[in-house]
């Protein structure tokens, strides 16, 4: 019996409908492209637990399948999310929170306060603003299924801002057997009670990240604002892909198949601005701030008189101009707490009218007592703008006659060989640049740089006892009196220089011309409230 | 030809053992710490410390290698450090783009470069000849990215042929995952069929310089049997030696190809697990395709007997 034509044809159909019938059973299931917003983020997420890693990315994974108890608002102010009201006692010792009706988790679990003691307790191991409160934290306790109290040791006003803050890791409530796992290892499961759902089954990882809405999220009544407000979700889905390619990225946007484009690099911007399908938006104005750390346990930086120096040798708007052309999106920053911030001042920064002044860069390395030995200048070859500033840096120290070596490498052997405290000769350094948002400078206690703790605290590990009882003095601080701490700390800090800033740079996003309601904010890309028109 | 076969089977647990060994050495002995890059910017080392200890990254080298030797030894590749996955079922996620790309790609460039190197060699040093060296040439010359680049710019945000990027999974579409296929087999197949049909029209023409064409031709043998039936296949050996390296080097090597069109395939798991020194992904996947080489190159070996009768084993 041979095969007709006829045959050949009806058995191809045949195939063609079985290989295809998955996709049509899925094709019900699947919501509408307006109502679809596919994204390319930062890059891939590759761990789903935003407490165990401090990755940004997985932080925004957070914020679309978590809630927080406060969120910080347009303003930076804490504002409740999921907290209906709270208190403290009249000795300022004791603070009780109690949680509003309605809110659950994605199983169907209500939340109850004591998911969110434990979604605490985790938290405080991997944050340093909670690793600050609990120093003076006595106790902290479920009271009933919808309140719970934290009893401090010592008046602690800033608990409002840890809870709220919207830098990683970011207080996210878990269930609380997901909260119990070690800080130190992931949970495995990833059940919220956010905006979100995570849609495990359609998500391919490494490819593409699904996130549904979640139809029983209670939001509140207010406006959404930053972190704050109502959480309205007017999507239906959420997919992120992992698009490696910045030129891939574009071309696909400019064709529609994605919606929004969070780091388009700056030299192409102007194309995305002359393309009237696509909308170019400045999301976090608070920008970036690069900053070099140099390595206080060994010369020439452990003399006050080589940290001092480097003030006076760095140009931002060099750095920025070589890294990002457009002066548009970067400026040049002296507030030891960053520009745009509440904290931000210019008390003792009288270095930065005179820099870039190479004489007394050179003038102050002398009395340091250099004696000419090899500086070494961590270079990541694989993230333009430190590979771009550390090129600066090092031809300037040459040219004042420091000799200054660069070690290349790709940023993940960087971050491995800043934490060494060998001497530079044996595998140290002496030098890295990295970048922080804007926003994370404005507060002495939740950015790990401000430490100057010595070797208890972060890479270059800075010392200065009375840097630490004046961020211990801001901590206590009322917020009314905390502008007035910050230009004392910033008087010393310029002094005694823990670290030098390098320029701010804004990171636009580019969307196409029909996305509307995206949130601007530091640390985070909100997914709620946005709309495709 | 059993003999063999199982000998040369045989062979591959002592590769895999040596590239075990070796992968395992360069990535512990190279710089990077997947403990840091989990920890983030705003982890103390302290921090970063406990982490390591966590991941057993702490402990020495031979007790690392032996635990992780015995699970492999086990068929357990591990799992990623950052997404607590494991290794083979991430490569199994990646394999079928990596081998619908390098599929569809050879689908494109064997047919092209055999044709282009029989018709060179049929008239050398005719017009056909030089345009198609020159084509080969282009091919091994464009780099590609700058071909994908053209590709992305031409056929899909100018005439909308194609879409810019992505994969669909056959099971989903057969025609997106077709219509995903086309530009990363067109860009990636450039240069395989510059290399097929190099080697094609170079042992063309070795082949119908022999007696037996001429004595073909006298016979009267028409010109399409004569080059397909009598010189083609003679010229098979190394022209199939080239295409099944050309087979592997696609599986492994297709990075690029991958990254322009954002493909999700074993090549850009592999280097971004390189970047965030996710050892067992990186382990794992080169163990993997240490076989897969090596199972290749024995298929190529075997084909050799069924174009070639005077080759036995």
């Amino acid at each position: 019996m041979g095969t007709t034509r006829r045959r050949f044809v009806q058995g191809s159909v045949a195939a063609a409908t079985l290989i295809a019938a998955p996709a049509i059973g899925r094709a019900n299931e699947t919501p509408a492209a307006a109502k679809t917003l596919k994204a390319v983020m930062q890059g891939d997420l590759r761990s789903f637990d935003p407490i165990w890693t401090t990755a940004n990315i997985s932080s925004y994974h957070g914020a679309l399948i978590y809630d927080t108890l406060f969120g910080v608002d347009a303003n930076d102010k804490p504002q409740p999310q999921m907290v209906e009201s709270f208190g403290t006692s009249d000795d300022q010792l004791t603070w009780t929170f109690k949680l509003r009706d309605g809110l659950g988790f994605h199983d169907g679990s209500p939340v109850t306060a004591a998911d969110c003691v434990a979604s605490i307790r985790r938290w405080a191991v991997r944050d340093g603003a909670g690793q600050h409160m609990f120093l003076r934290v006595k106790d902290i306790s479920a009271k009933d299924d919808k309140s719970f109290a934290v009893a401090f040791s010592e008046p602690y006003p800033l608990i409002l801002d840890a809870f709220a803050k919207a830098g990683t890791p970011v207080l996210y409530i878990m269930r609380k057997k997901d909260a119990e796992t070690d800080p130190m290892q992931q949970i495995t499961e990833y059940v919220g009670s956010g905006p979100f759902i995570f849609n495990t089954k359609e998500t391919k990882q490494g490819a593409s990240y699904v996130y549904d809405r979640n139809p029983k999220y209670q939001p509140r009544s207010e406006p959404a604002s930053g972190m704050a407000g109502g959480k309205i979700a007017k999507l239906d889905r959420v997919i992120w892909d992992n698009v490696a390619d910045d030129q891939t990225a574009i071309a696909a946007l400019q064709n529609g198949e994605i919606d929004f484009y969070e780091l388009p690099p700056i030299d192409l911007i102007d194309q995305l601005e002359a393309d009237k399908n696509i909308h170019v938006e400045v999301l976090n104005k608070s920008g970036q701030i690069v900053w070099c750390r140099m390595n206080w346990l060994y010369p020439p930086f452990n003399n006050v008189k080589a940290r001092q120096a480097m003030l006076y040798l760095v140009n931002q708007n060099d750095v920025m101009k070589a890294a990002f052309g457009n002066p548009k999106y970067y400026r040049a920053c002296a507030s030891y707490f960053g520009c745009g911030t509440p904290m931000e001042n210019d008390e003792n920064t009288e270095w930065f009218k005179e820099a870039p002044n190479k004489e007394k860069a050179a003038q102050l390395f002398k009395e340091s007592g250099y004696d000419g030995r090899p500086v070494v200048i961590l270079q990541p070859t694989n993230f333009a703008v430190f590979n771009t500033a550390d090129q600066l840096l090092a031809q300037w120290l040459r040219e004042i006659g420091v000799n200054a070596e660069l070690a290349a490498s790709d940023w993940g052997g960087v971050v491995t060989r800043r934490a060494v405290r060998e001497p530079p000769e044996k595998g140290g350094w002496n030098i890295f640049v990295t970048s922080a948002s804007g926003a994370a400078f404005g507060n002495p206690i939740t950015l790990v740089g401000h430490q100057a703790n010595g070797e208890k605290g972060w890479f270059g590990w800075p010392s200065d006892e009375l840097h630490e009882k004046l961020r211990d003095k801001w901590a206590k601080a009322q917020p009314q009196d905390r502008l007035a701490v910050a230009k004392e700390i910033q008087r010393n800090a310029w002094n005694f220089v823990p670290h030098v800033y390098m320029g701010l740079y804004l990171q636009p996003a580019a969307m196409r011309a029909n996305v509307k309601g995206v949130i601007g904010m530091p640390e985070l890309i909100p997914f709620w409230n946005i709309e495709k028109t | 030809m059993i003999a063999y076969v199982a000998h040369r089977l045989a062979s591959l647990i002592v590769v895999m053992a040596l590239v075990g060994v070796c992968v395992f050495l360069l990535l512990h002995l190279a710089p990077g710490d997947p403990a840091a890059i989990i920890a983030g910017d705003n982890a103390t080392p302290d921090q970063i410390a406990s982490i390591r200890a966590h991941l057993g990254l702490d402990e020495a080298l031979p007790i690392q290698f032996l635990r992780w030797s015995t699970a492999v030894l086990s068929g357990d590749l591990g799992v990623s450090i950052f997404s607590n996955t494991p290794v083979a079922t991430l490569i199994g996620q990646r394999l079928e783009p990596t081998l619908s790309l390098a599929l569809a790609t050879l689908a494109f460039a064997v047919p092209v470069a055999l044709v282009l190197g029989v018709l060179a060699a049929w008239r050398a040093g005719s017009s056909i000849d030089r345009a198609s060296m020159i084509l080969a040439v282009a091919g091994f010359s464009a780099p590609a990215f700058v071909v994908g680049y053209l590709m992305i710019y031409v056929f899909a945000v100018t005439l909308k042929w194609f879409p810019v990027q992505g994969y669909t999974p056959i099971g989903e579409s057969l025609a997106d995952w077709a219509r995903h296929l086309v530009l990363p087999a067109l860009t990636l197949g450039l240069a395989y069929v510059a290399l097929i049909a190099r080697i094609t029209r170079a042992t063309m023409l070795e082949v119908l310089a022999e007696d037996y064409i001429r004595t073909a031709k006298a016979k009267g043998v028409s010109t399409g049997p004569m080059l397909l039936k009598h010189a083609l296949r003679n010229a098979g050996v190394p022209i199939i030696t080239v295409i099944g390296i050309g087979v592997a080097l696609l599986i492994g090597g297709v990075v690029i190809t991958e990254t322009v069109y954002n493909i999700p395939g074993v090549g850009r798991l592999v280097v971004d697990a390189i970047s965030k020194r996710d050892y067992p992904i990186v382990q794992g996947v080169i163990l993997v395709f240490s076989a897969v080489y090596v199972v290749i190159n024995l298929v190529v070996d075997i084909s050799y007997t069924l174009i070639d009768p005077r080759i036995r084993y």
